[in-house]
């Protein structure tokens, strides 16, 4: 459905482009043997981690912290990393072999201030270019024999010189490390140092293993304006591109790169997004105390509040007792699937729910995270549980549902344990409806209770088929079911909230303000209508209700949530109503 | 991937693996710039980018008109820090290409958080700390915006916003 991914011809790619209009490359560097440079994979090597460790980013950042290469290179350290004191030469400097701190320091020195200069010789500032290209070939390095990293040079000698270009003015948004040999973690600083960075070529290096990208991947918070990777000639792209036609190698790129468009020069095919630059207008902090409106009651608009209750009853009781009734309220090419959000809600931590509600603790989410929840925030970097936890199709998603644990919705309890929001979508040639419910339900199993979120896209049910025939005024065309941690349905009260706590005083003011002045009672989030509801049943439902409304005095509402909560069994219904009808209330009844 | 712009026909279309692929990848991106311009404070300009005249917001039950509507209520709106904790999404089966599905959830702290509560509140007392969102967006193609670039299938906005605070 949506058009493959056609790099228009003759348009070239973002880095490229800017590697040719920079006029420093060499773009004649061929490959280089990867085995006669001795010392290069050795050194980077030492570093098998895949992730920066914490205390190297620290003490980049800390100089209380830093270790004792610095102590020794004293207060005129020209760079603040540690471990620069150990930037390699690939040689003995004539002077800089003797014992004791001094030489040290001054071949320290020496080897940062090289490598200012050939940054800034390789350095193009009108197309923010940083062509870094080869370096073992440069004059200066060789004059020299300096180390460039995957040369003999590690991942701290790298760090020195992404610093070095962090420095650069204006900002460097192409950086090409195409032909050093280098490896994953001589990248690990490089988004640390150069995080706006647009277009990167790391062509021509020894990178083998995806894991090395989690070092730069968008993912994870890093480099999130990347808008062009060239990984050509690494062991990564040769091997992924030898599988699949390339297609999980790119995808492995691409769920780590949420910002790229062109990998390897073909573009991806992608959504867009009217996204703010890297470095927008700067504005001013938001200064509100207090939110723009109040907490309001449930909001439909646009369509018959009925049919949406109907629905929702309807939908819940099938959920509860007949899971597999609600075949014919899905459309053939429905989407489903549900999510846990195991996070404990910092409120309800506060109110210590979890301790103070009697079966909480009983509540696990095995049952939930095995039967293939799709939290894309959990499983995005691994596509094939992203496809497999979308359920499309009625089948599918009944199938899904059945074998999740029960449930019971209490739909005709305290109605201000629901709420719901519901505005009409335009979907394709007609109009939808976008429903959103939010409540709690209890668990059969254990007892324990949890909260959810469900989001559904409604249209209305087409003549003859299979959901208007089963007396479904809308069928649901998708259906997105959040299961979260129980929170209390306060969250939605209607009325003022707070962005931070009263003090005591204007507590104690607004508690008497309040019982001088009794608050209106809040509406009802779910309207129920009797007649629309017995309107939208099949007709041996409809003639159920009407039986038991007969036998037992109960109103429509009761009696279908007594029959619903009985499988709909006539007897087993009226059974349970003779059980319990002492402890019904009057507004039960007719 | 598999072209298919050829199938344009908005009879039923069936979804492929690829059609997944991009909306997940188009969800992550959209998660992560949307609520990082959101906790921006360059929002209020750059935030009505996602959306155009015709989005439908509602923001804890109080409806909202398009880019405007947003920029009107954000002008009013405290500090905030989001956090997603869980996101899902669907392309929705019907048109080409597909409209996007997304449901978010996760917290948001406002203002200072427990940080800017007076200081004699006290600790069972829920005011302040960050609160559950629910939040679900309904993402369109821009007819009018047509692809600027190669591989971009289509741009997309916010078309229907609906957001309640649930813990």
């Amino acid at each position: 459905m949506f058009s493959s991914p056609t790099p228009a011809p003759g348009s070239r790619a973002i880095a490229s482009n800017a590697l040719r209009s920079a006029g420093l490359i060499d773009r004649d560097a061929t490959m280089r043997d990867l085995t006669d440079k001795p010392g290069g994979r050795k050194a980077s090597s030492k570093i098998r981690s895949h992730r920066p460790r914490l205390l190297d980013m620290k003490e980049l950042r800390d100089p209380r912290l830093r270790g004792s290469s610095s102590a020794q290179a004293g207060p005129s350290d020209p760079l603040t990393i540690r471990g620069a004191a150990r930037v390699k030469l690939r040689k003995s400097l004539p002077g800089a072999a003797g014992p004791g701190v001094a030489p040290r320091v001054k071949t320290k020195f020496k080897a940062v201030e090289l490598w200012k200069e050939v940054v800034q010789k390789r350095w193009n500032p009108e197309t923010q270019f940083l062509n870094l290209e080869s370096l073992i070939d440069d004059e200066l390095i060789k004059k020299h024999n300096l180390a460039p990293p995957g040369r003999g040079g590690d991942a701290r000698d790298a760090a020195v010189i992404f610093k070095i270009a962090s420095q650069l003015k204006p900002k460097v948004q192409t950086l090409s490390l195409a032909d050093n040999n280098l490896q994953g973690a001589h990248l690990q600083f490089l988004s640390h140092y150069l995080p706006e960075l647009v277009n990167l070529s790391l062509q021509n290096n020894n990178i083998r293993n995806i894991k090395d990208l989690d070092w730069l991947a968008s993912r994870r918070g890093r480099l999130q304006h990347l808008r062009e990777l060239i990984l050509l000639g690494n062991p990564l792209q040769q091997q992924g591109m030898q599988l699949e036609n390339g297609e999980k190698y790119r995808r492995d790129i691409t769920t780590r790169f949420l910002s790229l468009e062109v990998l390897d020069q073909v573009a991806i095919a992608q959504i867009a997004f009217d996204r703010p630059g890297p470095s927008s207008t700067p504005a001013e902090r938001p200064s509100a105390t207090t939110f723009p409106c109040e907490m309001g009651p449930s909001f439909v608009t646009g369509v018959d509040g009925s049919i949406v209750s109907n629905f929702l009853v309807r939908f819940f009781n099938a959920l509860d007792t007949h899971r597999s009734a609600l075949i014919d309220a899905y459309d053939p090419n429905a989407t489903f699937s549900f999510s846990a959000n195991t996070t404990i809600a910092a409120r309800a931590r506060v109110q210590g729910f979890h301790t103070s509600m009697p079966n909480q603790t009983k509540l696990t989410w095995r049952d939930w995270l095995g039967k293939g929840s799709r939290n894309l925030a959990r499983i995005n970097s691994d596509f094939d549980r992203a496809l497999k936890s979308l359920h499309i199709g009625a089948e599918d998603a009944v199938k899904a549902l059945v074998a999740l644990p029960a449930t019971k919705h209490d739909i005709s309890g305290p109605p201000e344990k629901f709420c719901l929001d519901s505005f009409p979508v335009v979907h394709g040639q007609g109009m939808g409806l976008l429903l959103t419910v939010h409540g709690q339900f209890t668990e059969i199993g254990t007892g324990g209770i949890r909260s959810f979120d469900r989001s559904f896209i409604l249209m209305p049910a087409p003549e003859g088929s299979r959901a208007k025939l089963n007396g479904w005024d809308v069928v649901i065309v998708s259906d997105q079911w959040t299961v979260r941690v129980y929170s209390s349905h306060e969250a939605w009260k209607p009325g003022p909230m707070l962005v931070q706590a009263l003090s005591r005083e204007e507590q104690e003011a607004r508690n008497a303000a309040t019982t001088t002045a009794p608050q209106p009672s809040q509406p009802l989030p779910l309207p129920f209508d009797p007649q629309a509801a017995l309107a939208s049943m099949p007709e041996p439902q409809r003639n159920l209700v009407m039986q038991v409304c007969q036998r037992t005095g109960l109103n429509v509402r009761f009696s279908i949530d007594c029959l619903a909560g009985n499988g709909w069994g006539l007897d087993r219904a009226i059974a349970n109503f003779e059980q319990v009808k002492a402890t019904l209330s009057r507004d039960a009844f007719l | 991937m598999t072209a298919s712009m050829a199938a344009v026909a908005p009879a039923v279309v069936k979804l492929t693996p690829s059609d997944v692929e991009i909306a997940t990848r188009a969800a992550d991106h959209f998660t992560r710039i949307y609520y990082s311009t959101y906790d921006s404070n360059t929002r209020l300009n750059d935030l009505p980018q996602f959306y155009r005249p015709s989005s439908s917001l509602v923001w804890n039950g109080k409806p909202f008109q398009g880019a405007s509507g947003l920029r009107e209520l954000m002008e009013k709106m405290p500090v905030t820090k989001h956090e997603v904790q869980s996101f899902d999404c669907h392309p929705i089966p019907g048109t080409s290409p597909p409209s996007l599905l997304v449901s978010v959830s996760g917290s948001v702290t406002h203002g200072r958080g427990p940080a800017g509560n007076p200081t004699n509140t006290t600790s069972r007392n829920p005011e302040g700390h960050p609160r559950v969102f629910s939040q679900t967006f309904m993402l369109v193609p821009d007819a009018a915006a047509p692809a600027s670039k190669p591989g971009e299938v289509a741009k997309y906005y916010v078309s229907a916003d609906a957001l309640r605070f649930v813990g």
